[in-house]
């Protein structure tokens, strides 16, 4: 039971900053990344072939390589697109998503890459005579300390003050001075950082890493931000992790019926696009509903 | 002296063209208004003053400076503040957050302190609702807002689009007056207005925007006569 | 884009489809199934033109109809004694083991719950514009996946559907296709589809001259649920073997490529986007093998040629969003010089 409510609040906790990392990008410019999933994906292959390295070295390698692919993603791919109708960005990003697979099929193969990272996660331990996982503690501690100081960054930095206006206007912030270059790179780098961070929980877990990694995590994290509220960077993380913990709630719940959980996620956020486009928190119906 | 001055400005969306040649000055001091019926290309006008709207010919200068096509925010960084339309507050931050965010535009980091310290003198109620949400203040006051938040940057040319735009007369006289001193204080104040009554009185000069040009300027005293006016919104051959 | 029935614009696309049939696929049994195949995915491309050229309206969604329809063919083109002993399909509800079809029956079938997945579904989706309407249509796709893969009382699970009847004869989808462009076709040229594309270039004047954006929507998506049904159906028929993740997200890029690529809004875009891809593909796979082309061999590593077709997606959408075609039909003649 205990093991259950811990799994689910780490589960949320991972899934918050997936999302976030989904929501910073798309506050900046409308765009709903795909190709985050790749960014999940490359951090993972380091993780995995730099794992005779120390386990700190490793780390900051991942969240090197995936920062540079998300500020390449950025400038090669979507930058033109800046102020495109988001439609047309969406399949671009699926575009870029599918691209990067293939190219990690070429360059990785297709077969799952695998190592030992962080073995000492991997165990258990009683407390007050319940077992509990190493991982979900050190997931759950990892991710209340990188959403708090998320958190910090956007609620009392002048950076994060910035990227919340370009969230809610982008045009306006514009006009009172906010580069938006800088802002929307920014945005990139610190969605590649947060796609490390889950990559790290995620391999440590499984540590099986094949071109398709970051795909489920991230149709997931899509999920949590329409369910939290895209214009919203509170609302991202947020939705992320309602989504996470619920999803690992209704693992346990349904029993059997479990396989199904992705549908009834689904259905919910067919549901919110209708009657909440602006997700839960919001309270305003947006434009796009005829 | 000439703080802005807009030469032969042409611009448009897509394949549509909207302003075919406009010209027009604004000195230290100055309050000019710039009216005319929708479409007429107002918006589109400060579009492409400010940079969110591309040039398609003709030129900007601030002070001397050519600023055609320059991008928002380093127009912005030159003292060249907008006030959009519908005022465009960030309604989920605090009105203090979005004057610290004015404050980007700001070429002189040093003096932050002191511009925000002015416009809480001009405008009281930004005090009382520091920390309130932005989107809770109510239309007048976020004009007022909007105002100040474009204010902090010291901008040397003020624009301002709609400012009467959802407020009552009392608050639109309220709002007026402070553009008034706004302008005596030095800055070139540039309003564009659909109600053209509440600009020309009190401009130096009005510009009736009609179908992408300019088709009249009243001084302050023709706008006194409403046969001039009417003449020049609604075109002498009455079209 | 097409506002009356214009003979050209209607016969080119087909003469052309049948010449590359009749060319390509009478060469080797290798050339008629890369045609067969080609055929099946140029009806599901004509599905997403059918709505999504149209409207405007990106839809992630229609392979979830093509599920729909070739696990209906599927299930009632095989035999009932198979049904009742194969591993896979021995959970099956008895009225499915016990329907038996021939195929074109089945492909009614199949169309049948194209329309009708579409038409349930487009009740609730056809609200939602632009990005929302992307992510819904995702959502079905991921509901229809999900549903279909542990559901083996409707399907085959994550098991494969094995040892579907084939075409007997090239003309068979041959003359499927042509039909779907002459409804394709019709459709855009009739009262509901100019409406629909009056509405994709200003949504905002449509409801104020009193058309109802929301119906003639449904009505596009419920004729392109029904044409990818068919689809799905007819890829299954030709690979003989079909699984779910045949109809997922690979299934889903590879036919918004083909369309995009050509240009979504006319069918001559359809039937460019499908033949360019196809024809591309097909010369980069020759090339991934090591076989010569015009005598000359070109050797490249295994997996270029998904990689070209996704680059050439994303460049054609950051270069020329509306496709090669530019959205026009059909014409002979010298194109109109520009002044």
């Amino acid at each position: 039971m205990i093991q259950a409510i811990l799994d689910a609040v780490s589960l949320g906790g991972v899934y918050a900053l997936a999302a976030l990392g989904l929501g910073l990008v798309f506050g900046v410019m409308r765009l709903v990344n795909f190709a985050h999933a790749e960014l999940i994906t490359v951090a993972s292959y380091t993780l995995v072939m730099t794992h005779q390295f120390p386990l700190v070295v490793s780390i900051v390698l991942s969240v090197v390589v995936a920062s540079l692919m998300a500020l390449i993603m950025e400038l090669v791919a979507y930058r033109r697109l800046r102020g495109s109708n988001p439609a047309t960005m969406l399949i671009v990003s699926f575009g870029v998503s599918v691209l990067l697979q293939k190219v990690y099929e070429l360059v990785f193969g297709a077969l799952p890459r695998s190592a030992s990272v962080a073995t000492g996660l991997t165990g258990a331990f009683t407390v007050g005579g319940v077992s509990i996982t190493t991982a979900s503690v050190v997931t759950i501690v990892l991710a209340v300390v990188i959403l708090l100081a998320m958190g910090y960054l956007i609620e009392r930095t002048k950076l994060g003050l910035q990227l919340r206006a370009a969230a809610s206007d982008f045009q306006t912030a514009r006009l009172l001075g906010v580069r938006s270059n800088r802002l929307i790179a920014s945005a990139f780098v610190i969605s590649g950082a947060l796609a490390a961070v889950v990559a790290f929980v995620n391999v440590v877990g499984n540590p099986q890493v094949d071109p398709r990694f970051g795909l489920d995590i991230t149709i997931l994290a899509l999920v949590g931000i329409v369910v939290g509220g895209m214009n919203s960077l509170r609302g991202s993380a947020l939705g992320g992790f309602i989504v996470g913990a619920v999803l690992s709630l209704l693992n346990v719940i349904l029993g059997n019926g479990r396989v199904y959980a992705y549908s009834w996620m689904f259905v919910i956020v067919i549901v919110i696009l209708l009657v909440r486009p602006g997700g839960i928190l919001s309270k305003f119906a947006t434009k796009e509903r005829v | 002296m000439t703080l802005l001055e807009v030469r032969d400005l042409r611009a448009g969306y897509g394949k549509v063209d909207v302003l075919f040649g406009v010209s027009l000055t604004a000195s230290k001091g100055e309050l000019i208004g710039i009216v005319g019926p929708n479409g007429a290309g107002k918006s589109t006008l400060f579009g492409a003053i400010v940079g969110t709207v591309g040039l398609r010919g003709g030129s900007v200068f601030l002070d001397g400076e050519d600023i055609s096509g320059k991008r928002p925010e380093d127009i912005v960084r030159r003292g060249l503040s907008l006030v959009p339309e519908g005022r465009q507050i960030f309604s989920g931050l605090s009105v203090i957050e979005n004057l610290t965010l004015g404050l980007t535009g700001r070429r002189d980091k040093n003096g932050e302190k002191g511009a925000l310290d002015r416009v809480h003198d001009l405008f009281p109620v930004l005090t009382t609702h520091r920390d309130h949400q932005a989107g809770m203040l109510s239309g007048g006051q976020q004009q007022q807002l909007a105002i100040a938040r474009a204010l902090v940057a010291d901008p040397r040319v003020l624009l301002l689009d709609e400012p009467s735009l959802g407020l009552s007369p009392t608050v639109v006289k309220d709002v007026f007056d402070r553009l008034i001193a706004i302008a005596e204080s030095g800055t070139a104040v540039v309003i564009v207005e659909q109600r053209a009554h509440l600009v020309t009185r009190l401009a130096e000069r009005t510009h009736v925007l009609r179908a992408g040009k300019v088709q009249a300027t009243l001084t302050k005293e023709d706008a006194a006569d409403e046969a001039k006016l009417t003449a020049a919104y609604f075109g002498s051959s009455g079209e | 884009m097409t506002t009356r029935l214009r003979l050209q614009e209607l016969l080119g696309p087909i003469l052309i489809v049948i010449a590359f049939s009749y060319v390509v696929g009478l060469q080797s049994a290798q050339g008629l199934l890369i045609v067969q195949s080609t055929l099946a995915l140029f009806v599901m491309v004509l599905a997403l033109h059918v709505f999504v050229g149209n409207s405007g309206v990106l839809s992630f969604g229609h392979g979830a109809f093509a599920m729909f329809g070739a696990f209906a063919s599927g299930i009632v083109t095989t035999p009932s004694n198979i049904k009742e002993n194969s591993l896979q399909l021995q959970h099956l509800y008895p009225f499915l083991v016990n329907l038996n079809l021939g195929i074109y029956p089945s492909f009614v079938l199949a169309i049948a719950a194209g329309a009708l997945v579409a038409g349930l579904s487009g009740l609730l989706l056809m609200r939602l514009n632009g990005l929302a309407a992307g992510i819904a249509t995702f959502a079905l796709l991921g509901v229809a996946y999900n549903i279909f893969f542990y559901n083996n009382r409707i399907g085959p699970g994550s098991q494969a559907l094995l040892a579907l009847p084939p075409f007997q004869f090239i003309e068979e989808p041959v003359v499927l296709t042509v039909i779907v462009m002459l409804a394709v076709y019709l459709f855009g040229i009739s009262r509901a589809g100019r409406t629909l594309r009056a509405t994709r270039e200003d949504p905002l004047a449509a409801p104020a001259l009193g058309i109802s954006i929301m119906r003639v929507r449904w009505i596009a998506f419920t004729l392109s649920g029904a044409i990818a049904g068919l689809g799905g159906a007819m890829f299954a028929h030709v690979a003989g073997t079909v699984q779910v993740q045949d109809y997922y997200l690979p299934y889903t890029f590879m036919t918004l490529s083909m369309l995009i690529i050509g240009g979504g809004a006319s069918l001559w875009g359809a039937t460019v986007g499908t033949l360019l891809v196809t024809g591309i593909g097909q010369i980069l796979l020759m090339m991934e093998q090591q076989k010569p082309i015009l005598g000359i061999v070109v050797h490249i590593p295994n997996g270029t040629r998904a990689i070209v077709i996704a680059l050439s997606l994303v460049v054609m959408l950051l270069w020329r969003s509306e496709g090669v075609t530019q959205g026009r039909e059909f014409k002979i003649g010298m194109p109109k010089l520009r002044k």
